[in-house]
């Protein structure tokens, strides 16, 4: 549950960040009601802030400190907030599976970069995955491991489908205290994190398309696999690049 | 201007940030004056320096000319811009640049690339993130160290920028903290 503390840190900083880029309505109501300088103030980085303001978004590290971390409630709280939020305002299973997988995909966007930063930055000459199997496995253990704190269970290859890949959550943290009624026993929260996945590969260049599915055994009850299609283009470069 | 005044060398660089659609979200100029060998291209003689229509700029910037000289106010002290130093010149050399980025990009797995293209007395560097964000950078002398630690520092003031929930990845960036801390980083590197 490491994923979640990060963001809390930097989204509420950038809240009271003078310079932030507000781009909504709603953002400027936010940064006025903690009764801040205006956001369109022209550059003054460089005057002494008074006393009691939170430093801006450019002024806090990047890596991870402990006391950044929440708890595990607080975060099933938020995220059970989220999933009532998003099932008020759609139609059906699919449509809110599609919600949360876009819900996921901001943050998958900015995992990627973090991640990459936190695990790069210190390097001489920093890296990116350029091969689709490499790219796989680093979601599999890094991206997990930063936003769930383990690596995932299993990383396996479709044997029917050339173009699918699976990656397996036997319990999965974000949905350990969720429990779905029958009526919509196919809706599986994880597409939150097929969203996130879905993210990390078109950001390296791997488009394709990644759907959560439930797959309990008697073991794990809540065991679920992250379905992954790729693109076409995606095999026929792994294939030139041999 | 010329006659009698010794005239300061400046390097001019220019920085560009795409998005992974090529949508720019953010550029800067750069002067600095550190003393360089200059390069005269053999064709730039061979044009006069009176040349002061509309298109002068586009013409000595594309042979390569480095001898048509224009007062910049902005500077203090007597600057010399070479030819091709025009706005449009420099933009379309950093979009001709980005087939051969993406090209590299496939094959090297590494984040700066250097000196991947070159257009007369301009070199283009690029830093492509792991989100396929891509830095472009056009300089004129060699300075690869220099170089590969501001990329370094663009970068992380690039992943605060995007941790901004109200920030999306075709958004401009125009914070004017970042537009100070990358012209600081500039500064002190290039």
């Amino acid at each position: 549950m490491s994923q979640h503390p990060r963001f809390s840190v930097l989204s509420s900083s950038s809240l009271s960040s003078d310079h932030s880029h507000v781009q909504s309505p709603t953002a400027t109501s936010t940064t006025s009601r903690f009764s801040l300088p205006s956001v369109n103030t022209t550059p003054t980085s460089t005057t002494p802030k008074p006393p009691g303001q939170r430093p801006n978004i450019y002024d806090r590290p990047l890596n991870k400190t402990r006391t950044a971390e929440v708890s595990a409630s607080a975060f099933a709280f938020l995220f059970s907030e989220v999933v009532q939020y998003t099932q008020k305002r759609v139609a059906g299973i699919n449509d809110l599976e599609r919600r949360l997988n876009t819900l996921g995909y901001r943050i998958g966007s900015r995992v990627l970069e973090l991640q990459t930063w936190r695990t790069e930055s210190s390097s001489k000459a920093p890296k990116r995955e350029t091969r689709f199997l490499q790219a796989l496995m680093s979601i599999h253990t890094h991206v997990w491991r930063s936003c769930f704190g383990k690596p995932a269970d299993g990383l396996e290859k479709s044997v029917e489908n050339d173009d699918e890949y699976m990656i397996v959550d036997n319990d999965p943290p974000i949905t350990r205290n969720i429990s779905v009624p029958r009526d919509l026993s196919s809706l599986s929260c994880s597409s939150f994190t097929a969203g996130i996945v879905e993210a990390v590969l078109d950001g390296l260049g791997f488009p394709a398309r990644v759907t959560a599915h439930n797959t309990p055994t008697a073991q794990y009850p809540g065991r679920t696999v992250i379905l992954i299609k790729v693109e076409k283009s995606v095999l026929e470069r792994e294939e030139a690049l041999k | 201007m010329i006659g009698g005044v010794r005239l300061l060398q400046v390097m001019s660089h220019h920085l560009f940030l795409l998005s992974p659609t090529d949508t720019p979200l953010y550029s800067l100029t750069h002067y600095s004056s550190k003393p360089t060998p200059s390069t005269a291209s053999p064709l730039s003689s061979n044009l006069p320096s009176w040349s002061t229509s509309a298109f002068a700029g586009t013409l000595t910037a594309l042979s390569g000319a480095s001898s048509a000289t224009q007062a910049h106010h902005a500077q203090a002290g007597t600057v010399r811009l070479g030819g091709g130093q025009d706005r449009h010149v420099i933009q379309m050399i950093a979009n001709a640049s980005l087939d051969v980025i993406e090209e590299v990009m496939r094959r090297d797995s590494a984040m700066y690339l250097k000196s991947v293209d070159k257009f007369n007395e301009w070199t283009v560097s690029a830093f492509v993130t792991p989100g396929n964000f891509k830095f472009i950078l056009l300089h004129e002398a060699k300075n690869d160290d220099g170089i590969r630690s501001f990329f370094n520092e663009v970068w992380e003031l690039y992943v605060k920028t995007m941790l901004n929930p109200f920030h999306t990845m075709h958004t401009p960036i125009r914070s004017a903290v970042f537009d100070s801390r990358v012209r600081a980083s500039a500064k002190k590197y290039l």
